[in-house]
């Protein structure tokens, strides 16, 4: 027996059909494909109308492919090829000074066209001081009864938030908006800066980050006109955009010197741009006629598509996500902590849990009409507001926080809990400095995906009363539209072979980079994470 | 996830309790009287823990069977028994850490210094800082070696100098020379036995009186092993020590007394560690202690 087996072995060891199996990985190869590229088509497609590269000059091609295209994909392929790691790090480099210049494009319109710098800083003065308050009494904690703590600092709020505001808009000077500003965000930033600092590279060197992230924001102003900036978004900018990319090129060059060459790539994409500029305006080459410009981005909606424009939209947008994000993270996130760590394991919270899961799902019309209903109906706001509109969206992605942030606070390791009890934490000891930390970055990525899911919403707007044509809101209770709203409304009631492949184009382009910038967030933050477990 | 409402069903029992009423005194035989007077078989030690027909279940299947003994003051208690006797639930019974699982019933009394922990009016956090826990598994916070071992301090808002006791606990977990230059890394990124030796550091930072040792040497190479056991014999001049351990070798050499646990949550033997190891009582134990079964 056992010789005949090892006889028929000598012959091969014979073949085993893997047919079907080949069939079925083709199949499901042609799935994933079927949705990249349909929605890879589509974007082409938008992207063509909204940038129209054909009608540029073929000398303004032929620029830029040799100035800008050819030497950044040489270096990057050369990156490639000599160090993955390195060609990531150029990456990001490329992208935090975009994102970051994305979200302080977005400040910056706030700061000059929705809150007056002045207001701004009454309001931060007023919630500065009960907050140093909170630093000073939790330091000598022990000493204090919590109550009176509670009590010192509810006064202390309320006092500051009715004095403080009223007494600097009524000083007898006014500083200059930009002073403001840069004192406003410079300080917190460089604090931020610093911290950072502190961490990586210890006492001395986050003394010098802070002061110089400080200065260069207070420089700013004065910089600024010399390129073509006005002095208040120029502040803005350097503070939320530049300061950061400084403190990340910053560490790549301190803390990772082999990766220090991947920075090479950002270097020759701007260079590239920057000289491809330069020449095309020297040679006089036309560039595309593209529909989404600076034009299309700074103004309002007109009926004709070559005017027609967009800014008030973006506005709304960004003021409607703030006041979803306030909405709806401390609320959601506190219900998830409930749910997990406090929560008895009974009917009533299955069946919470079981409407949570459902909620999730309804339409966002059903949301409108609620929204409509509670805050229109019985709370007697006004139509259509951004208070309306933020409030009735955070109910929309309130289920989808929950869901999310319930997911990674039970992601954390039971044993660590139980670390925690077992030193002899209390409940709310455990939660504050084991479980909230270890799951923040989790509960964040969540809450950010669900308000990319808030930005593309159209149809709870249409509900609340949004109007269709619309002012730049600049209060929390004027009237407001959204960027999803104004494609809606020249999609319907300015519909015209003329719109579609026009500023409606341009409008789908500007939409999907917001929503994308910030889905990259959350993608960073949860690679992140994934690496450090 | 019900945790701190245990108490009631747990303590009925004791009601009324009055911890050294001799009924129950003369029923747990061995080391009777031990309580009232110095006189204990373990070298003139009063008794510290003592625990009364403590009975544990999970949901329906019991898991620790009508266990009595009690644990000298200054000394080192060993726990034996081959794997799923109970050891750790029994544990898990003095510091109350049983409450936290849902499917956990305890009933029976256990006193601390003469005090029922299971009564209506013990606060199991306030227990549990006095009685410290080393688990079976490492699990460091995700924070940095010094935020580890500073973590009881700063939850119980001690006084004192942090970075000193933080050294001091390091150097006795004998973890301090590999640490000293990395303090503000990460606890997670340490290896599992250096992992195990910073539990054993976080656990007497904050000076307990009674420390239990689920297996804290069982990740531990034969250098850091004998560092550790050094270290809990000179932790018994100053406190209680109860440890669990597989290593009968280890039992033998470092502990006063030990109690033999079977499987079925039985406790069938307990008394001087010369004793049981030299001449057992039980038959059952001898064979489990000389490697016949188990
Ligand atoms: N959380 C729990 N839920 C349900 N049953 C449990 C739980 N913990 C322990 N048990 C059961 O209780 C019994 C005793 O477990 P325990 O962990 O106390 O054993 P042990 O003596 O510490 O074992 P080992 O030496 O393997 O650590 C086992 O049968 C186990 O299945
Ligand atoms: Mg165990």
């Amino acid at each position: 027996m056992s010789t005949d087996a090892r006889d028929a072995v000598e012959d091969g060891f014979g073949h085993v059909s893997r047919t079907v199996g080949t069939v079925f990985r083709y199949l499901l190869l042609v799935s994933t494909l079927v949705g990249i590229v349909t929605l890879g088509v589509l974007l082409v497609y938008v992207a063509n109308d909204a940038i129209r590269p054909l009608t540029a000059d073929p000398g303004w091609h032929l620029t830029f492919v040799l100035a800008f295209a050819l030497p950044s994909l040489l270096v990057g392929g050369y990156l490639y090829r000599r160090d993955k790691s390195a060609l990531f790090t150029g990456l990001n480099a490329l992208g935090v000074p975009a994102v970051s210049l994305l979200f302080a494009s977005a400040a910056a319109m706030l700061f000059v066209d929705v809150v007056p710098p002045l207001i701004w800083f009454a309001y931060v003065v007023a919630v500065a001081i009960p907050l140093v308050v909170l630093l000073a009494t939790t330091r000598y904690s022990h000493r204090i009864p919590f109550l009176a703590r509670v009590a010192t600092l509810a006064a202390v709020t309320v006092a500051s938030l009715g004095v403080v505001p009223g007494a600097i808009q009524s000083l007898p000077f006014v500083p200059q908006a930009w002073l403001v500003v840069a004192a406003t965000l410079g300080v917190p930033v460089a604090g931020v800066a610093g911290t950072y600092a502190d961490r990586r590279w210890g006492r001395r060197a986050a003394v010098s980050v802070a002061v110089a992230a400080l200065v260069a924001t207070v420089a700013a102003p004065f910089a600024g006109p010399t390129i073509g900036l006005d002095p208040l978004p120029a502040t803005v900018l350097m503070a939320l955009a530049g300061v950061p990319t400084a403190v990340y090129v910053g560490t790549v060059v301190v803390n990772q010197p082999e990766r220090r060459v991947g920075l090479l790539l950002p270097l020759v994409v701007v260079a590239g741009a920057l000289v491809g500029g330069a020449v095309v305006d020297a040679l006089g080459f036309a560039g595309p006629q593209a529909w989404i410009d600076w034009q299309f981005l700074t103004s309002d909606h007109s009926n004709t598509p070559a005017e027609a424009g967009i800014y008030p939209a973006i506005v709304g947008t960004i003021l409607l996500m703030v006041v979803v994000a306030l909405a709806s993270f401390p609320v959601g996130v506190g219900a998830a902590v409930y749910l997990e760590e406090y929560a008895p394991d009974n009917t009533f919270t299955r069946v919470v849990d079981v409407n949570i899961s459902n909620l999730a799902g309804v339409p966002s019309v059903v949301y409108g009409l609620l929204g409509l209903g509670v805050f229109v109906r019985y709370g007697g706001m006004t139509p259509g507001t951004v208070v309306v509109g933020g409030m009735t969206l955070a109910l929309l992605i309130l289920p989808i926080i929950i869901i999310s942030a319930r997911e990674a606070i039970r992601s954390v390791p039971d044993s660590m809990r139980q670390a925690s009890y077992g030193m002899g934490a209390t409940r709310w000891q455990t939660v504050k400095n084991v479980v909230l930390p270890r799951s923040f970055p989790g509960i964040l990525t969540g809450t950010i995906l669900a308000l990319g899911r808030a930005i593309g919403e159209t149809a709870p707007l249409l509900m609340i009363g949004a109007p269709q044509i619309f002012d730049l809101p600049t209060a929390l209770d004027a009237r407001v539209g959204a960027m999803p709203l104004q494609l809606y409304v020249w999609a319907t009631t300015f519909a015209s072979p003329e719109f579609y492949t026009t500023a409606l184009a341009a409008g789908v382009v500007t939409l999907l980079v917001a929503m994308l910038a910030m889905n990259s967030i959350a993608i960073v933050l949860r690679n992140k994470y994934q690496r450090e477990q | 996830m019900t945790r701190e409402n245990m108490t009631d069903e747990a303590s009925s029992p004791a009601d009324g309790g009055d911890p050294t009423t001799d009924e129950m005194l003369v029923e747990t035989s061995p080391t009777a009287g031990v309580s009232e007077s110095d006189s204990g078989t373990a070298g003139g030690s009063r008794t510290l823990v003592e625990a009364r027909n403590v009975n544990v279940w999970y949901d329906d299947d019991q898991a620790l069977n009508d266990i009595s003994l009690e644990i000298p003051e200054n000394r080192v208690t060993a726990m034996i028994g081959p794997s799923g006797c109970g050891k750790s639930t029994f544990l898990r019974c003095i510091n109350r850490m049983n409450d936290l699982i849902d499917a956990a019933r305890v009933e029976g009394d256990l006193f601390l210094r003469n005090k029922n922990v299971y009564d209506d009016d013990v606060d199991p956090v306030a227990l549990r800082r006095r009685v410290g826990m080393v688990f079976q598994k490492p699990n460091p916070f995700p924070k940095s070696i010094y935020d580890n071992v500073a973590y009881g301090l700063e939850i119980q808002d001690k006084e004192g100098d942090y970075d000193e006791i933080v050294e001091r606990s390091l150097k006795r977990a004998a973890l301090w020379d590999e640490v000293e230059d990395q303090l503000d890394e990460s606890g997670l990124e340490l290896s599992g036995g250096q992992q195990q030796r910073l539990c054993i550091a976080r656990a007497i930072a904050p000076d307990p009186e009674v420390l239990l040792m689920d297996e804290p040497a069982s990740a531990l190479d034969p250098v850091a092993t004998s560092k550790i056991e050094d270290l809990i014999s000179e932790l018994a001049e100053e406190y209680t020590v109860v440890i669990v351990t597989h290593n009968m070798q280890q039992a033998a050499r470092i502990s006063d007394k030990t109690a033999v646990f079977l499987t079925g949550g039985e406790l069938v033997e307990f008394g001087d560690t010369q004793k049981i190891f030299e001449n057992p009582d039980s038959q059952r134990v001898e064979d489990y202690i000389t490697g016949k079964f188990g």
